[in-house]
């Protein structure tokens, strides 16, 4: 069985779900980086095996299972894009936080459109 | 050679960033964009002798590393980008924007070009996210409530599509054991039909929301929308931002030529455009009216990329071109005329010829190219695209042109009228005039040289036909009488009708758009899974 | 033991999704990273783990500081209503069919998962080929700072404009109304405690972690998050806000500079291939040095400017 591969996807889908229902701007982005951590998860697990072995060390070409170097480089800079893109989120969220005293999307959508009805 | 392309501009910015922010540093920031401009022709012209420059980043062979390629359709994007940033910038020199406002724009231009020149799935989700990023501070430079909350869902949900495309890279790499597109596309024309299918639907969903088709349209005119964003921000985004993701659409096309999907994005490009149309006719702020307007010829872009034909094809390469050139005018425009007047209403500004008479003329230069006047860019470009179509398409193809010629007699309808007095504000700067003066200008000689441009940009050789040409000539004409008499006597005046301003109310929340993601990546799963 | 392991990984994702107070929230997302940093480990992939722990450690401490301040969300009664208050019918609709709608979207997902097996091959040549041609022993490092630096200049990039982006949005000035009550913090004596003890280990880890990046887990990225920590730390215990942030600003574009110059002219200019490693091993080394060195100031001081813009922004007034 492919296990590395379908809890992550099963996790992707559950952030999803998350994504689609939650009403709080928190609750949202916890999902997001639930998604995020998913598919990083199955990134990295697509070529898993059991006992595999991280690529570091000498002659490597010898050792029978080495786990395949490129995802990992990869996904250290998805990481990294994913905890900036976090970060300016929750800045924004701190921002409408201190404006509104609320993190309810549609208490915030409401109070932050309003006068910009008809324009 | 390349790298350098990308890397020139951000060095710039933050030097430009560190070290000085008064209006001499600009203006050699300027000047630096113009040579930059110089060198992208220069590329142009090499890719044309050599057919495709190439540059493996640190010179690895193999594929060990990036590689990056310019053919002629990425050098021509390149050439657009640089010049569509040289006349923003002279644009905005007079407004007066803070460093990090430089900053970011010409970190966005190395970005965009960054896209361009790409040839790796990987080094594209790096170079997508960062300009998501840029975007989002951006369109939220004013920081004002309503632009931090728009920001907030545009980044938000762009997260969420970017996720499907990583997915999508974790399959390719799976699947061929590389991530350049080209020699990915020579793996994938071996494989099974059937393996490809998720990693396809994946990718385009992504591509779908960047390049804001249908169901996934609507984070484009909400960022455009935002009161008080940088106007140049708002032009470039549709004149360029989203021309980048159909740029990608396009080679996405490519590589998965075993089980890409025409007559599904024909279809949903067709729809694309009727809505957009729909919705632009039904505004009555100028900047939402232009988005709408952009979203409806991304349809129409991506209805004659899907068509099939070699004409339609080349004559939509065209198009994204020339609706870069004269939406970024529009834009342009719109921002002046909203500094002259204080206001986004349409019904509230008017008798622009009275107040500023070479505006009015710009106005007109672009709404002919838009409209597809003859001697314009968007004659060409809308002939070619319709001459590969077959007698349905071609149909919808005249229907979407003529809610364009209705969209532009409302933005024309400002041009005359009385002015009223209360309304003027100040008066624009020689730069802004003289930057959308070049703009209208390009729209001109884009539709005069048309196919001479065509056979420099794409090293193919078309020909309008006569007979074709005169025939366009008679449909453009009875479509612009059936538009004067629509608008005389349905939508002129102020009336507001109730269904315009239900579709006015009609706003996708944050769960609605992540829905709508998820929606069309089932849709366009069954369709290539169950319906081929 | 690995499907435990990702069943609790289940489990804890699903903690998140039902939970309804942003307190508990952040500290189960602390709980399913923590966890996905173990699954990481499983995989064979210490630098990714590294990473994912080095981050995630990082943004439970940041949310939990910022959130005390802003939000007080700890002050605030957990209100508990009965399961027939709190959901009405249309919701429970409206909740179920998301439900069905994601199942339907799983399950299409996992029909059409192509078969095979993984290709090999890039991993093959990167495998032989990484010690001849970048050095050290680490073949994610050597991909990271060698073949696909092109990838880790837009990531250097990515950080600058988010640091850029977050001290432009966090700037409140033109906000009216008095903010500034919350910004005492108390923190209990047992966490100062612990941190006071982990405090010295964490800068050492960090070094250590940037200087032996290229032969063991670890690089530039890892080990500045983990200096940053460590200031942090410092800002815990004693309280001290002694950071000039127009200064870090630009320091770290001017590191940002020096990393696209490093670069350019070891790697762009193709300098690398006239020092093949076998020869001449010095160069290789201390580029990686260098280039681990430079991404650990540069991220270090950007995670810095994170911390401190929203703890210190009111100090500033």
């Amino acid at each position: 069985m492919r296990m590395m591969e379908i809890v992550p996807i099963v996790v992707f889908f559950m952030g999803m779900f998350g994504l689609m229902t939650s009403k709080n701007i928190i609750k949202s982005i916890a999902c997001l980086v639930l998604l995020e951590m998913a598919v990083i998860v199955f990134i990295l697990g697509l070529a898993f095996r059991t006992g595999i072995l991280p690529p570091v060390g000498q002659s490597l070409e010898n050792v029978y299972s080495v786990a395949d170097p490129l995802p990992q480089a990869l996904m250290i800079t998805a990481i990294i894009i994913g905890l900036a893109v976090t970060a300016i989120d929750f800045t924004m969220i701190i921002n409408l936080v201190r404006r509104y005293k609320s993190t309810d999307w549609d208490e915030v959508k409401a109070m932050s459109t309003e006068n910009f009805d008809e324009c | 050679m390349l790298t350098y392309f990308v890397l020139t501009p951000i060095v710039i910015a933050v030097f430009l960033y560190l070290f000085s922010s008064n209006k001499t540093s600009r203006i050699i920031a300027i000047v630096l964009q113009a040579v930059f401009t110089g060198f992208a022709v220069y590329l142009l012209l090499q890719t044309r002798q050599l057919g495709e420059v190439i540059t493996f980043v640190g010179n690895y062979e193999g594929l060990l590393g990036v590689v990056l390629r310019a053919d002629m359709m990425a050098a021509a994007f390149v050439l657009l980008t640089t010049v569509l940033f040289l006349v923003v910038s002279i644009y905005s020199l007079h407004e007066d924007n803070s460093k990090l406002f430089w900053l970011l724009m010409f970190i966005w231009e190395g970005i965009l070009i960054g896209i361009f020149l790409s040839r790796d799935f990987f080094n594209v989700f790096v170079l997508a996210e960062v300009a998501t990023v840029v975007v989002a501070v951006l369109i939220m430079y004013d920081k004002g409530k309503r632009s931090m909350f728009d920001g907030l869902v545009f980044l938000m949900a762009n997260t969420v599509a970017i996720q499907f495309y990583l997915f999508g890279i974790g399959y390719i790499y799976f699947l061929t054991g590389v991530l350049d597109m080209q020699v990915a596309a020579a793996f994938i024309a071996n494989l099974d039909r059937e393996v490809l299918i998720l990693p396809y639907a994946l990718l385009m969903t992504a591509i779908a929301f960047k390049a804001a088709i249908i169901p996934l349209y609507s984070w484009l005119p909400k960022v455009q929308g935002i009161p008080r964003a940088p106007s140049a921000v708002a032009a470039l985004l549709s004149g360029l931002h989203v021309k980048s993701a159909i740029y990608l659409f396009i080679r996405f096309q490519d590589v998965f030529a075993p089980v890409a999907s025409t007559e599904f994005f024909l279809i949903i490009g067709l729809i694309t455009a009727v809505v957009g149309v729909i919705m632009a006719v039904s505004q009555v702020d100028i900047k939402l009216l232009l988005a709408y307007s952009s979203t409806a010829q991304v349809g129409l872009i991506i209805a004659g990329l899907s068509i099939g034909d070699a004409y339609s094809y080349i004559g939509s390469l065209y198009h994204m071109i020339n609706h870069a050139l004269f939406k970024v005018a529009l834009f342009l425009i719109a921002g002046v005329l909203e500094d002259m007047y204080g206001t986004r209403d349409m019904r509230k500004i008017n008798g622009i010829f009275k107040k500023d008479k070479y505006i009015g003329i710009a106005i007109v230069l672009a709404i002919l190219g838009i409209t597809g006047a003859p001697l314009f860019n968007g004659n060409v470009s809308k002939y070619f695209i319709m001459s590969g179509a077959d007698t349905v398409v071609n149909t919808v193809m005249i229907l979407i042109n003529l809610g364009t010629i209705l969209v532009s007699i409302r933005f024309a309808a400002m041009l005359f009228g009385q002015a009223d007095e209360s309304f003027v504000g100040k008066k624009t700067a020689k730069s802004s005039d003289i930057s959308i003066y070049f703009l209208g200008v390009l729209c001109f000689v884009g539709g005069i040289f048309g196919e001479e441009i065509m056979s420099f940009l794409f090293n193919v050789h078309f020909q309008m036909s006569f007979y074709g040409f005169i025939e366009k000539l008679i449909i453009l004409t009875a479509s612009w009488i059936v538009g004067l008499l629509v608008y005389r006597y349905v939508l002129r005046g102020d009336r507001n009708y109730k269904i315009f301003r239900r579709i006015r109310a009609i706003d996708l929340n944050f769960r609605g758009i992540c829905f709508s993601i998820g929606a069309f990546f089932v849709v366009i799963l069954a369709v290539v899974g169950f319906l081929y | 033991m690995t499907e435990a392991l990702l069943l609790l990984w289940v489990v804890s994702g699903i903690l998140i999704l039902q939970e309804q107070t942003v307190y508990r929230m952040v500290i189960y997302l602390g709980v399913f990273s923590l966890i996905t940093t173990i699954i990481f480990l499983f995989q064979g992939a210490p630098d990714v783990a590294l990473a994912s722990a080095s981050v995630s450690g990082f943004s439970t401490i940041f949310l939990v500081v910022c959130f005390e301040k802003y939000y007080g969300f700890r002050d605030k009664p957990v209100r508990r209503k009965s399961f027939r208050a709190h959901f009405k019918p249309a919701q429970i609709a409206q909740g179920l069919a998301a439900l069905a709608f994601c199942v339907i979207m799983c399950l299409m997902f996992i029909r059409f998962i192509p078969g095979g097996y993984a290709s090999t091959y890039l991993m093959y040549q990167y495998i032989t080929m990484f010690q001849s041609d970048v050095g050290g022993e680490n073949a994610v490092t050597a991909i990271y700072l060698a073949y696909r630096l092109y990838d880790t200049v837009f990531e250097a990039l990515m950080l600058v404009v988010s640091v850029v982006a977050v001290v432009h949005l966090s700037r409140f000035d033109e906000l009216s109304f008095d903010d500034g009550e919350q910004s005492e913090v108390r923190h209990s004596k047992i966490a100062i405690r612990t941190i006071r003890c982990i405090c010295s280990v964490i800068i050492l880890f960090g070094i250590y972690l940037i200087a032996n990046g290229h032969i063991s887990p670890g690089g530039g990225f890892q080990g500045g998050v983990a200096i940053a920590v460590f200031f942090v730390c410092r800002y815990m215990i004693f309280n001290i806000y002694d950071i000039k942030i127009n200064t870090v600003l630009k320091d770290e574009k001017i590191v940002f500079l020096g990393i696209i110059l490093v670069a350019v002219f070891a790697i762009f200019l193709g300098v690398h291939q006239y020092f093949p490693y076998q020869h001449l091993p010095l160069f290789q080394t201390i580029y990686m040095l260098m280039m681990n060195t430079l991404i650990g100031i540069k991220v270090a001081l950007g995670f810095l400017m994170l911390f401190y813009r929203y703890v210190a922004v009111d100090r500033r007034r």
